[in-house]
């Protein structure tokens, strides 16, 4: 285990494109996550207002909702993350470095673990900045500040770790799978941003597919299923029922992906033959 | 004698090609082992295989005794056709990461750099090597742990003269210490030159194995030429009781020895005569020969 991390971490330690990407990530889960205020604020200059209410009134930032506001805004930034694995993978591979460690003397699964161990880390990472931005978001603008509230609801950010694991762990694979980094990066935006959210919408709202089969399957999509874990939040501020809770066949899926992709990768390790 | 390497029938197949088929060795510990064969014939993708980066079809191998493969490959320094390093990393964290998947001692880093020349550069990034350059160091990374066996890819391809005496001093060095080496090659006179043992492949299947020694020893050819008389010469060498056969060659005898007779024989018999002799050469049978010969018997 920690064999498995000190391996990755002297492949990145003076990897300087590693440590832009993350800054970069870092901050750009800090905008999308904490900058709802100044969003709103831009909302409200723009002359909106949700039935009559003055934007900036609403609490995204009190406890508890504040956790699953931000896991849900910053589940957004996760592909940045992705990015950083393809990278990572797909240096071992060009660079034919996979094969080198091989060679070296580490298994096909120790690999596979140092991976998984790089991308725990930074789901880590990812998940105790978001803790700690919410507690400084959440003291700038909570209405309520009493450790019940601070601490409830804190399964959302185990959802969120969670999200980030199996996300990039489909990265992993497909930057095994396909070996050129930039393409497979391009690939998995567009799938992500646009593919798979057509294809979801097309499934569950036409009338051919509604209520059939087809739209069941929709759970099981790969970016669907993870967004299933921390769904939109903000409808309770409008007086919808929403889902605040993580359901138990939600977590079954995105499990199920993870053994799946993890899998995969091993199956393609054995019998890739590496040159 | 320990043994350091078992090989059981391997086969690898590429679609309908095989590359290599039911192929078994054994490698004994202080071997030096080549494994020769024309290009295409195999022998990287035996190399690939018992370094676990090529997937057999069937058939298995062993290192040392009960040992695991990726234990064992962490005693084993191997020097392949091409270095992979990080680029962006400099020599010594490149080697670095080296001594953690081997487990060894990071301490003797700036040693095997000096070893190979690399000191100097430590500190600059891999990507900045020339190819010689990259070439010295993963030889510094197979030395690094000081492993008991050393496998070679066709370790001197791409190595200018310098660079190729250079690998051959130091495999001679290495084997000096004991240590057991595995090499591909299809350089002949490399193969002659350093190793005790080998065995041809021909479309991935072993044709003929055996020593060095017994392969070369076959042969016992004396060539002579003195300032005298090319006829007196020749008598002299008549009444020599090791000749079993004499031809003249340009202005030199070429002799075959009885077996048992030696050049040395020769020298003393001539000295004793009163001629000094100019040229003394003892040809031996050279590897590129029953190379060819090996290769022409299996057509």
């Amino acid at each position: 285990m920690i064999d498995a991390i000190k391996l990755e971490w002297l492949k990145i330690k003076n990897y300087r494109v590693f440590w832009i990407l993350l800054g970069m990530y870092l901050f750009a889960l800090t905008v999308i996550a904490s900058g709802g205020v100044f969003f709103l604020e831009w909302l409200k200059s723009q002359g909106a207002d949700f039935n009559g209410i003055d934007p900036t009134i609403v609490p995204i930032y009190d406890f508890p909702d504040i956790w699953q506001n931000m896991t849900y805004l910053g589940s957004y930034a996760k592909i940045f993350l992705a990015f950083i694995v393809i990278i990572s993978v797909n240096n071992d591979v060009t660079y034919n470095t996979l094969r080198q460690n091989i060679i070296d003397g580490i298994s096909k699964k120790s690999y596979l673990l140092s991976k998984l161990m790089f991308i725990a880390l930074l789901a880590s990472i990812s998940t105790l900045f978001l803790f700690i931005n919410g507690l400084i978001t959440g003291s700038i603008y909570s209405h309520v500040w009493e450790s019940r509230f601070i601490f409830d609801e804190l399964e959302f950010l185990f959802a969120y770790f969670l999200d980030i694991v199996v996300y990039c762990s489909l990265a992993f694979l497909l930057a095994l799978v396909i070996k050129k980094a930039g393409f497979v990066i391009v690939l998995l935006f567009l799938y992500s941003m646009m593919f798979e959210p057509i294809l979801s919408a097309i499934l569950t709202n036409a009338p051919y597919f509604r209520d059939t089969f087809w739209s069941e399957l929709v759970a099981f999509f790969p970016v669907q299923s993870l967004n299933n874990l921390i769904t939109v939040p903000f409808g309770r501020y409008v007086f919808m029922e929403i889902q605040d809770y993580i359901p138990f066949k939600t977590l079954a899926i995105a499990l199920g992906l993870l053994v799946i992709y993890l899998w995969s990768v091993i199956s393609i390790l054995k019998r890739r033959d590496l040159k | 004698m320990a043994r350091t390497l078992t090989i059981n029938n391997l086969t690898k197949k590429f679609g309908r090609i095989t590359a290599v088929n039911n192929l078994s060795l054994s490698i004994e510990q202080g071997q030096i082992f080549g494994i020769l064969g024309p290009n295409g014939s195999g022998k990287t993708t035996t190399l690939g295989m018992i370094l676990d980066v090529v997937a057999p079809t069937s058939g298995d191998y062993h290192w040392f005794s009960n040992t695991s493969n990726e234990e064992a490959r962490k005693k084993i320094g191997a020097i392949l056709e091409s270095p992979s390093f990080y680029p962006y990393l400099t020599a010594v964290q490149n080697l670095k990461i080296t001594a953690h998947i081997k487990k060894c001692d990071p301490a003797p880093i700036d040693e095997v750099l000096k070893q190979v020349n690399l000191y100097e550069r430590r500190n600059d990034k891999f990507k900045t090597y020339s190819l010689g350059m990259k070439q010295r160091l993963s030889i510094a990374a197979a030395l690094l742990s000081n492993p008991p066996v050393l496998i070679l890819d066709e370790p001197t391809n791409g190595l200018d003269p310098e660079g190729i005496a250079e690998v051959r001093d130091l495999i001679v060095n290495v084997a000096r210490q004991g240590k057991t080496i595995i090499m591909a090659s299809h350089l002949l006179d490399e193969v002659q030159k350093v190793c005790t043992h080998f065995c041809v492949l021909r479309h991935g299947k072993k044709i003929h194995e055996g020593k060095v020694k017994d392969t070369l020893e076959e042969l016992n050819k004396v060539e002579v030429s003195a300032d005298y008389d090319h006829e007196h010469l020749k008598n002299l060498m008549y009444d020599f009781p090791g000749t079993e056969a004499l031809e003249t060659v340009d202005n030199s005898l070429l002799i075959t020895l009885k077996p048992g007779f030696t050049a040395s024989e020769i020298n003393s018999h001539c000295f004793a005569e009163g001629v000094v002799l100019k040229r003394l050469i003892t040809h031996t049978n050279t590897l590129e020969k029953e190379f060819l010969k090996i290769l022409k018997d299996h057509d």
